[in-house]
């Protein structure tokens, strides 16, 4: 199968350092596998570091939009049929190709998710492994496994965490890639996995593909704690508009809500929810739009979809 | 302590860090009032720098009671002043003080903000007070139904425009 690894980067230099030769040694372990570097704007010198010490490496220089139109544009001129996506602060280890590529041949898989450790190879504590959801209060809350003995098997979960993740591009065109109702980051990754398993196509987990993850490397950099609170939440509640069609849940999810901002003058001390509704609603017509073109191509409810990836329907 | 002692209430939402402006007040309440019984109501947060100063008479606003228990529990100690000390916090929780303050029923209703003097306030000018935060919070409640409400309808109509619903397809 013909592979591109995409490292998304941006102002990483010293990130690149170690997830570069990593990513080259991975790929030599497999045939006909390319490594490209897709630079997001950056204006530290990341090509030039590439240029110079990484010849070999593809680079893809864009300017500066983001991950998810990063990403998008990426694919967009790959020829690949399997493409793998990192991030530049993600490590990965020399074997972690075949098991992913191995699990992509079989015809119901869309995308697969790598095993995430800490770089001392100790668990990670950040969603992305072996994902599932459950809708609880207005939103999907997200829920990833965290006890060793069940992350030994490759198993269907919600979404491949867009740190690491292999998918075939076919079917990412056929899905329109990351949605940019999200920009700048955050629930890109889930959107796209609920929407495979939507169109009747699954996400698995593969806990053969290990990859390091220094958590925090390029977000945590460019914005404070409070921003990234908050584009979260509002990027949750934007996924809930999206995508939860089933009517009953639905109404329920609007009523839970609205409940939010009582929440906000009676409890002091919560999450930025009702900031995070207010910050949605200026992005409803997007969001609107996008719900009718999921209405339009989905075969599976939702809560068949939280059912089948492992997670809890209402 | 008698019932009918000079029993003071301090109402603070202060954190931890935040010590001086409850010792400030403290002792100026203290020394407006020599014979004052101090007591508090505290949340988990304010209650450790509370206890730090030497105030153990606290009623602790926490999970294993309800906000409607504390403010009994505080009016039946029937004190005869009230003090609320404002913290960093937000209007909420200064007028969650000012409802505390009000529910007492205390004759005499100090308050100070961080760094300023101790100043009585007549129960009227407290209750406007808390009329005006009342009135700001249930515009901020609106608020909220109102942007619940319009994401409701602009999506569900749009789902409607676009062919109905066909969520139930699995």
């Amino acid at each position: 199968m013909r592979t591109t690894l995409l490292i998304i980067n941006h102002n990483g230099r010293a990130l690149l350092e170690k997830s570069v030769p990593a990513a080259e040694a991975a790929a030599r372990a497999v045939d006909d596998c390319q490594v490209a570097v897709v630079d997001d704007g950056s204006t530290d010198d990341s090509v030039s570091y590439l240029i110079h010490h990484h010849p070999e490496v593809k680079v893809l220089a864009y300017r500066h939009r983001g991950f998810g139109p990063a990403c998008n544009e990426a694919v967009a001129s790959s020829v690949a049929e399997a493409v793998v996506l990192l991030n530049s602060d993600v490590v990965v280890s020399e074997d972690f190709l075949p098991p992913l590529l191995e699990d992509l041949t079989q015809p119901e898989v869309f995308a697969v998710g790598c095993k995430f450790l800490n770089p001392d190879g100790s668990l990670t504590d950040a969603l992305g492994n072996r994902t599932s959801g459950e809708w609880r209060r207005g939103l999907l809350h997200l829920h990833h496994e965290t006890n060793p003995a069940r992350l030994n098997e490759t198993c269907p979960q919600l979404y491949a965490n867009g740190g690491a993740m292999a998918f075939r591009r076919e079917r990412w065109n056929a899905l329109g890639g990351f949605d940019d109702l999200y920009h700048p980051f955050y629930w890109e990754d889930v959107d796209l996995g609920y929407r495979a398993w939507a169109r009747g196509w699954q996400v698995w987990y593969e806990p053969a593909s290990v990859v390091y993850h220094d958590q925090g490397g390029t977000i945590g950099r460019l914005f404070r704690n409070r921003e990234i609170e908050t584009i979260s939440a509002r990027n949750a509640v934007l996924f809930a508009w999206k995508n939860l069609l089933e009517p009953r849940p639905f109404r329920r999810m609007l009523a839970a809500q609205a409940r939010w901002t009582a929440d906000d003058v009676l409890i002091s001390d919560q999450p930025p929810r009702a900031r995070a509704l207010w910050a949605a609603l200026r992005r409803i017509r997007a969001a609107a739009q996008r719900r009718a073109q999921e209405q339009r191509e989905r075969v599976l409810s939702d809560s068949a979809i939280l059912a089948r990836a492992g997670g809890k329907p209402w | 302590m008698s019932e009918r002692a000079d029993n003071t209430l301090l109402l603070t939402f202060a954190r931890r860090g935040e010590e001086d402006a409850i010792r400030g007040a403290l002792g100026a309440l203290q020394s407006a009032r020599p014979e004052a019984v101090v007591f508090a109501v505290a949340t988990p947060e304010s209650e450790g720098p509370l206890r730090a100063m030497g105030l153990d008479e606290l009623v602790v606003l926490d999970a294993s009671r309800s906000a409607l228990a504390v403010l009994r529990e505080a009016a039946a100690r029937r004190p005869t002043a009230a003090a609320i000390v404002y913290s960093d916090d937000t209007w909420r929780g200064h007028l969650k003080l000012e409802i505390v303050a009000l529910w007492s029923r205390a004759r005499t209703v100090y308050r100070c903000g961080p760094h300023e003097r101790v100043q009585e306030v007549g129960r009227l000018q407290l209750l406007a007070s808390v009329a005006g935060k009342t009135a700001q919070a249930a515009l901020w409640l609106c608020a909220g139904a109102l942007a619940a409400g319009t994401a409701f309808c602009w999506l569900r109509a749009t789902q409607l425009l676009a062919g109905g619903n066909r969520a139930h397809r699995a």
